[in-house]
């Protein structure tokens, strides 16, 4: 195994992985981050979806030794002191999620892509939507909350 | 656990030591296509060579003759790149039609240009292709498809290859000789299981040459939903201005399929009959082979009418 020291969610932690283990892995087996969830494990559903340096990456095909020297972060950093950020609040008001299972992805996605894009539309949320899969909602309310997050965020 | 190490060279003349020194290794760019290989044991290597670390393969530069393009660039740095936005939209194009914008985020040109070929029956879990006796290009010894011993079919999948055939781009290699610059034409083999070529010797892919040079360009891909799925079947076209035109095809034959000639020499039936005689297209997608077949003649129809106007 090799001795690894990652950024999670602001704070180092130093820990032993194996050379071909994924960020999914760690986060949920090893430092038990669970939030960030295991859905297909072939990049192929969005939900397992976290922050690299603010980007969005699929962590069941990201190497954990990659992320040495860059700073992850997992949907448990994304509410602050108890407040949900206004992604996560609109999904809630809007009913953007049943089971919740595909949430912490589409939370995760939507951050970078309305801190990139203040004033999105309706097309431009589908589309960077787009990779993250959900069988509950029928992405309808899940694209309006979106919406009205990015007027909370102005 | 298989993977001894997972090395992370700084240069490209580290990454030619290091593939020296570790037999059975794995170059791995964004890694968006060949987890996958790992995750189903499609590939078993024993050491990783991570080439994400190493600066040189990630520049974008251009003159007034060209475009050189580092094989680690981004899919989604190319569509935001203002140079490439104005000569090559093309490239935007064909580049913005691949997996995600998540996966676009991680995924590199190169690793779409070299992006391993595709078949029904082998891009599968283990549990599955045991089920069905393997086939020729894993561990069995017929084909699934054609029921012979004889070929592989599976098919290349990179939808940059086809605008990048149609624009005539160059490939340069760094390997452990001298070194390649061949035309992106000469990377492909028309073999499912010996897929390209001239990469040999550690081959590292390190930049692609787009000549700039004016024409108009057309763009289509067919996939079962607008997102994550491969290609079917995709088209890029190119007219030049002299009426010589360059058309690339991908998603049907073991590797991309180029057609060129001029307007004036040749009609759309001319140009239907060529693109049925290269293409190499079998049962071994997730549409029906004969819509496939009668899509290609769609496309073409829809490119010709396009070119009227
Ligand atoms: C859900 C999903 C959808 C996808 N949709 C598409 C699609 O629509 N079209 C498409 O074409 N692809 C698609 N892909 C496949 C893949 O994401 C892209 O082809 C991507 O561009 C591959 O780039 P990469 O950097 O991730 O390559 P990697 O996976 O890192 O590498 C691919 C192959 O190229 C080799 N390689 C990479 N770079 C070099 C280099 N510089 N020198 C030598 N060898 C190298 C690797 O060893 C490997 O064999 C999809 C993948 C997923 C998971
Ligand atoms: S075309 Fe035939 S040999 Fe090739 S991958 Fe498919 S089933 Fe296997
Ligand atoms: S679990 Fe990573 S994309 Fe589905
Ligand atoms: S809320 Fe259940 S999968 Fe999306």
């Amino acid at each position: 195994m090799i001795k690894v020291t990652l950024n999670i969610n602001d704070f180092d932690r130093t820990l032993l992985v194996e050379p071909d283990e994924n960020l999914l892995y760690t986060l949920r087996e090893r430092l038990l981050l669970t939030g960030t969830k295991k859905g297909c494990d072939q990049a192929s559903c969005g939900t397992c979806t976290v922050l690299m340096d603010k980007k969005p990456i699929l962590s069941c095909i990201t190497p954990t030794l990659r992320c040495e020297g860059k700073s992850i972060h997992t949907i448990e950093s994304v509410a602050k002191n108890g407040k949900l950020h206004p992604i996560q609040d609109q999904l809630v008001k809007h009913g953007g999620l049943q089971c919740g299972f595909c949430t912490p992805g589409f939370v995760m996605t939507s951050i970078e892509f309305l801190e990139e894009n203040k004033n999105p539309t309706e097309s431009e949320i589908k589309e960077a939507l787009s990779g993250n899969l959900c069988r509950c909602t029928g992405y309808k309310k899940i694209i309006e909350a979106v919406k009205a997050a990015s007027e909370d965020m102005k | 656990m298989s993977v001894k190490s997972y090395l992370k060279p700084q240069s490209v003349t580290d990454a030619l030591i290091m593939a020296k020194t570790h037999a059975n290794y794995l170059y791995f760019a964004g890694g968006t296509d060949i987890q996958v290989y790992l995750k189903q044991q499609l590939i078993k290597p024993d050491h990783i060579i991570d080439l994400s670390d190493i600066g040189e393969l990630q520049n974008i530069a251009s003159n007034d003759e060209n475009i050189s393009i580092g094989s680690m660039t981004t899919l989604d740095a190319i569509s935001k790149n203002n140079s490439i936005y104005k000569d090559f939209p093309l490239i935007v194009e064909a580049a913005q039609s691949i997996g995600t914008p998540v996966i676009r985020k991680t995924a590199t040109v190169g690793g779409n240009i070299l992006v391993n070929n595709r078949c029904n029956f082998y891009n599968q879990s283990f549990g599955w292709r045991q089920a069905i006796g393997s086939c020729l290009r894993d561990v069995g010894d017929l084909c699934q498809v054609t029921k012979t011993s004889g070929k592989c079919f599976s098919r290349n999948v990179s939808d940059l290859a086809a605008a990048l055939f149609c624009l005539d781009a160059k490939v340069i290699i760094s390997n452990q000789n001298e070194g390649l610059e061949l035309s992106i034409v000469d990377l492909y083999n028309q073999d499912g299981i010996d897929f390209h070529k001239h990469l040999d010797h550690d081959g590292i892919l390190t930049k692609i040459i787009l000549p700039i040079d004016a024409g108009s360009t057309w763009f289509k891909k067919l996939r079962i939903r607008n997102t994550l799925d491969f290609s079917s079947l995709t088209i890029a076209a190119k007219v030049y201005d002299n009426r010589n035109f360059r058309i690339g095809l991908n998603g049907v034959s073991m590797s991309p399929v180029l057609i060129t000639g001029n307007l004036d020499m040749i009609d759309l039936e001319g140009i239907k009959s060529l693109a049925r005689k290269s293409c190499k297209t079998v049962d071994n997608d997730m549409m029906p082979l004969k819509y496939r077949r009668e899509m290609i003649d769609v496309y073409l129809d829809q490119w010709w009418v396009s070119i009227q106007k």
